[in-house]
């Protein structure tokens, strides 16, 4: 068990660490160099190499790369070449906002996958069930932005219950905080709910089909006792797996959702990086997101670990 | 003890098991025996309540005096795993793969009521009970650590934790190593309180069972003491069976059986056998009763008349 | 063995058919020109030869969805496209050789793109290249490769193991020739299924970036950067945002149930490997 964790951290470190080359090296090849950019075209060659030396971009690839990569293990982003202010605070303040998002939607999601895969499971065989079934095929189809420009529709156009945008921070006003959060919530928890109904409802059909829930039945256990006691945590092995798979699409998708709902979270200052062409601060976003995608999957692993007593020998 | 009387288990308007009836004595031993097809696995599955969705038994079966056919589940479940239990044929996925060996043994007993240090206590010592080496350690460890045979032995302690009156054995030995099933059918033998054992391997069920149901299409065709049935088979599937196995009677070498055994439902009116059967006429037409006292069948054409 | 047409199959295959119907036509005929800015038709009401009525330049939404059908279609063949040729072959190498420091290496290398979604990749290829249709592809294929690798590693293993695999490579064929005559044609009905299914994530992902504005560039139709010129109007006008959302999800559902209808209809045995969304 310690082994096999031990390795997927090492599997997790190195991906990091490749990720960071990726980036660095993706970003390095971006057409223009920051101290002419920031000094515009009557800029001296001296001041411009003046600033080149600032920026540290008259060095070697490798140094720089050093350089940055070892600031991100102490949450240090580097300073914009545009605003000149330091990223890391910019990013961490963002990265709470967008955390918030994200775990909001995946709580809406499982409220409505587990109850609904379970049942669309238990009742495969009768109307309501297909029913659910059909329902999350076509939540599937639709994408999270759109859900929120319907929900926006729905409670703030026409109801006027809900704010159609913006965002209050909690420490400011909680309860306006749930109201500006509450549909940016269902916009991303409605969409991936209908995604995980169907892979909760597939994992508990194969699940129901175990000799061992034959077994618990033997034992004196009925229909639905069996399915609780012995059947839920089978099937949550599967679904760890898409739930992982999920959340990294909910960070993705949080991005755009928060264009829709004007909300300032990691994917608002990606998109004003990448508007006003500030490398670095794309560079840290950009970072940050892939690390967490890879994060995800480390803690898939371990939750796999913590689930299936068979993979604790493993490897 | 345990009597079935016309017991029929359908599914979607086709019968798979045909006006069945049997009993079974306090601590006897009655082996099931045929193909696969012939019903016996349902016949079974319909004693303990357990068919897949979409089977349905009708007729009675009684265990002492409580219905075990046509009863609410919620009554049926209070029987299982305390008066009735049942070992099956694959003990490679039979066990729960994410809980230990004890705590599913016990399981069985705290669920009719045994307090739960008690049912821990217990548990340990029926793994010593089924011969399992060191059962203080078996209780700790995760049916992936354990063998078939383990794991077999660990089923038939869940079984016999109530200790019940019936034990119904599913082909139990069929997946397992030659080896092991001999030790397997020994232990069955000695710890089943009554025994309901069901196979499709003649000698298996000569070594466990003083009395011997042949099924075949969903219906006994042939029933009685095991000594009888195996030496002086009646019916001509019987005699088939006996043929084909190794332990033909008095050494002659008889024709095995044509064909193949039919698809549920696709079985012939009459005899359901008379498509196979060397010795079948138009009489076979009518489908014949089961007939006899104690060594009985159900054949127009019977063996050995002598 | 083929299975029946089953409901599924029926209802995706119309509803693609639909798109790529629309699609096909807009190249010989549109009711309007999609892109043209018409002051006088400014939010023009629906009837009248403007079936679905106009935006707020004017521009007929009917002809612009038809052309939007080509650019998503467009995109998703191209996308889909670039995965498989990229995945299939990586999935079967690795899938042929499970053992090989190259399996391993792929799989690795898998793992690693999967960390970097399509809408990732388009926002950086967006910041170096300048956003575009071109862009958005790339970045879509680029992030699906995992995918096809993925689902083609599994369905070789399994094929590798069969009976006719075995005598084949008993038989001393060469690696490529097994690869290509026996594993490529007993695994294609997956990677179908796996196309369908990828097909309907690339039309999602190519709306997402549209919206953003890392898609598609005006003045070309995309249904996802008409959802996000609608969103605005939302309050007055709401049937700007209806009509191209109603089409990207009847695509993407088309798309996923012919995936879904294919699978069954397809192939049985290797029913098991679902796609990977």
């Amino acid at each position: 068990m310690i082994l096999y964790l031990l390795k997927r951290l090492g599997v997790f470190v190195a991906s990091v660490a490749v990720a960071g080359v990726l980036v660095f090296a993706f970003m390095a090849v971006l057409p223009g160099d920051p101290a002419e950019v920031a000094l515009g075209v009557n800029a001296t060659p001296e001041a411009v190499a003046a600033l080149r030396a600032e920026f540290g971009t008259d060095r070697p690839a490798a140094a720089q790369f050093a350089d940055w990569f070892g600031g991100l293990v102490t949450g240090d982003f580097g300073t914009s070449y545009v605003t000149s202010a330091p990223i890391g605070p910019q990013i961490a303040e963002r990265l709470n906002v967008t955390v918030a998002l994200v775990l909001g939607g995946m709580v809406i999601a499982l409220l409505i996958a587990v109850p609904a895969g379970t049942f669309a499971a238990v009742h495969h065989r009768n109307p309501l069930g297909a029913a659910i079934s059909a329902f999350s095929q076509v939540g599937i189809a639709v994408p999270a932005f759109l859900a929120g420009i319907l929900l926006v529709f729905v409670f703030a156009v026409k109801a006027q219950a809900l704010p159609s945008g913006g965002y209050v921070p909690f420490a400011d006003d909680p309860a306006e905080w749930l109201r500006s959060l509450l549909l940016p919530w269902l916009s991303l928890g409605l969409v991936q709910g209908a995604v995980l109904t169907r892979y909760v409802r597939s994992a508990v059909l194969d699940v129901m089909r175990e000799d061992y829930l034959r077994t618990a039945r033997a034992k004196g256990r009925g229909r639905m006792g069996a399915l609780w006691r012995h059947g839920l945590r089978n099937a949550s092995v599967p679904v760890v797996t898409v739930l992982g798979l999920q959340l990294a699409t909910l960070l993705i998708g949080a991005v755009v959702v928060e264009r829709v709902f004007v909300i300032p979270g990691l994917g608002d200052l990606l998109l004003n990086g990448v508007a006003g062409r500030d490398l670095l601060l794309v560079q840290g976003v950009v970072m940050v997101l892939v690390a967490a995608v890879l994060l995800i999957n480390f803690l898939v692993d371990v939750a796999y670990a913590a689930l299936d007593p068979r993979l604790r020998g493993a490897r | 003890m345990l009597s079935v009387e016309g017991l029929t288990v359908a599914a979607d308007g086709v019968e798979l098991v045909h006006d069945v009836s049997f009993t079974i004595a306090p601590g006897e031993r009655v082996g099931l025996i045929g193909e696969s097809g012939s019903g016996k696995s349902l016949t079974a599955l319909s004693l303990m309540g357990l068919l897949p969705e979409g089977v349905t038994a009708t007729g009675a079966a009684r265990l002492h005096d409580r219905d075990l056919v046509g009863v609410p589940e919620k009554r049926l479940k209070d029987l299982r795993g305390s008066e009735l239990a049942m070992v099956f044929q694959e003990p490679m996925t039979a066990l729960n793969p994410l809980m230990r060996v004890g705590a599913q043994v016990a399981e069985v007993m705290t669920l009719h009521g045994v307090p739960r240090d008690r049912a821990r206590a217990r548990a340990a010592e029926l793994l010593g009970r089924v011969r399992l080496p060191h059962p203080e350690q078996v209780a700790r460890a995760y049916p992936h650590q354990l063998s078939g045979g383990q794991r077999q032995r660990v089923m038939l302690a869940i079984a016999l934790a109530n200790g019940p009156d019936l034990l119904i054995c599913d082909e139990p030995t069929t997946a397992l190593d030659v080896t092991v099933q001999k030790q397997m059918l020994d232990l069955i033998a000695e710890v089943a309180p009554a025994l309901l054992f069901i196979t499709h391997d003649l000698a298996v069920v000569a070594s466990v069972c003083e009395r011997v149901l042949v099924m075949y299409g969903g219906r006994v065709v042939e029933s009685g003491p095991i000594r009888e049935v195996f030496t002086r088979p009646r019916h001509r599937y019987t005699e088939g069976l006996l043929a084909a196995s190794k332990l033909t009677p008095r050494g002659t070498r008889l024709p095995t059986i044509a064909g193949s055994v039919p698809a549920a439902g696709t079985f012939p009116g009459g005899c359901v056998f008379r498509n196979r059967c060397p010795h079948a006429d138009t009489t076979c037409e009518q489908a014949p009763a089961l007939t006899g006292e104690g060594h009985a069948h159900a054949c127009w054409h019977p063996a050995d008349r002598g | 063995m083929r299975g029946r047409l089953n409901a599924s199959l029926v209802t995706g295959g119309v509803l693609v058919g639909i798109v790529v119907l629309a699609a096909l036509v807009s190249f010989v005929w549109t009711p309007h020109d999609p892109t043209l800015v018409d002051a006088a038709g400014k939010l023009r009401e629906p009837g009248d030869g403007y079936l679905l009525g106009a935006d707020k330049f004017g521009r007929d939404t009917f002809s612009q969805l038809m052309v939007g059908a080509r650019t998503t279609l467009y995109v998703g063949i191209v996308a889909v496209g670039i995965a498989a040729a990229i995945g299939v072959p990586l999935g079967v190498i690795a899938g042929m050789t499970p053992l090989g420091w190259l399996s391993e290496l792929i799989m690795r290398v898998n793992d690693l793109v999967f960390a970097f979604p399509a809408l990732l990749l388009a926002v950086m290829l967006g910041a170096v290249y300048g956003a575009g249709t071109l862009t958005a592809m790339i970045a879509i294929g680029v992030a699906t490769v995992p995918a096809f690798a993925r689902v083609a590693r599994a369905a070789t293993l399994q094929v590798m193991v069969t009976d006719y695999i075995l005598a084949a490579r008993a038989a001393g064929r060469r690696r490529a020739a097994v690869a290509f005559r026996h594993v490529l044609p007993n695994i294609s009905s997956v990677l179908i299924v796996q196309a369908s299914v990828s097909f309907a994530i690339a039309i999602l992902a190519e709306a997402a970036l549209s919206f953003l504005g890392f898609g598609t560039r005006p003045p070309t139709p995309s249904w996802g950067r008409m959802l996000q010129e609608s969103q605005e109007l939302l309050f007055s006008t709401p049937r700007l945002a209806l009509w191209p959302g109603l089409a990207i999800a009847l695509a993407v559902l088309g798309f996923n149930l012919l995936g879904d209808g294919l699978r069954d209809y397809l192939d049985p045995k290797l029913r098991r490997i679902r796609a990977e969304r």
